[in-house]
């Protein structure tokens, strides 16, 4: 059934434009946080897109949608400020924030939410054929 | 007329054309932030058009004449590989998708109606009668 793998397509495009969101949401929420499990500043994560493919039965492979493989961290060097006061300070007073950029987070939120948007179109659309095809012979 | 007319066959590949094709709009769109990205597109409507410009059926005279099912052609998916307009490597143009993704869906809708309207004259054509 092409017509509801064409939903599935679109679905899987705005779940992953949607963690994306999820992870711009969770870099800007962890802006100034030193702390983290791990130890040391929280760094910024960023998802890796990569498309779907699906067998068919020539032998060859056709594109299935998208999916999130994996979570990178950004592995650039934190922020540094120099606040002798705090717990977290380092021998010179310098405490290590968060290596994440909010004018980078609010472009990539905007991409993000286009991009779902326009996701969200190609569904609407996949969904009007499918309901015009229920129509023939009426 | 016949049940299984060249054209409803032609039309039903046209149907099939169109949700194939909705199918890899909706991919391209769904991979517009994959790096590396190669769109792809359906080849549908020169191949119809080839294939139109033939004579179309055999015409049965006798029943033990081969009817010519339908026009042979089926919609091909191509993958553009030679292109990119980002530093990435993708080549989905949204505005190009959004377009053709509208255009199909018209023309589906149109291929719908024509469809329809094969049955309908059909179904007068049963009942003797208009309506």
């Amino acid at each position: 059934m092409k017509m509801f793998q064409s939903l599935a397509i679109s679905g899987s495009g705005m779940t992953a434009q949607r963690m994306w969101l999820d992870l711009i949401s969770n870099n800007i929420a962890n802006v100034n946080t030193t702390r983290t499990r791990e130890g040391g500043p929280y760094q910024r994560q960023a998802p890796v897109f990569a498309q779907r493919l699906e067998q068919v039965l020539q032998g060859g492979y056709q594109g299935a949608g998208v999916q999130v493989s994996r979570i990178t961290r950004d592995q650039s060097p934190p922020r540094l400020q120099h606040e002798p006061e705090h717990p977290d300070a380092d021998a010179n007073g310098f405490v290590s924030y968060p290596n994440v950029e909010l004018n980078k987070e609010f472009v990539n939120m905007i991409t993000a939410s286009r991009a779902y948007e326009a996701n969200a179109a190609a569904f609407e659309s996949a969904k009007q054929m499918a309901l015009r095809a229920l129509e023939i012979g009426r | 007329m016949r049940f299984e007319s060249p054209t409803l066959l032609a039309l039903q590949k046209a149907l099939d054309a169109g949700s194939l094709r909705q199918r890899v709009i909706a991919n391209n769109i769904a991979n517009i932030n994959t790096p590396g990205f190669k769109k792809s597109s359906v080849e549908f409507q020169i191949l119809f058009e080839t294939a139109l410009n033939r004579p179309l059926p055999l015409a049965k005279t006798d029943p033990r004449h081969l009817s010519a099912r339908g026009v042979g052609l089926e919609p091909r998916v191509i993958t553009h590989n030679n292109t990119s307009i980002r530093a990435d490597g993708n080549n989905v143009d949204i505005e190009e998708e959004m377009i053709s993704q509208a255009a199909n869906m018209l023309a589906y809708q149109t291929t719908a109606q024509l469809v329809s309207g094969k049955y309908a004259s059909l179904e007068r054509v049963i009942r003797g009668r208009s309506g």
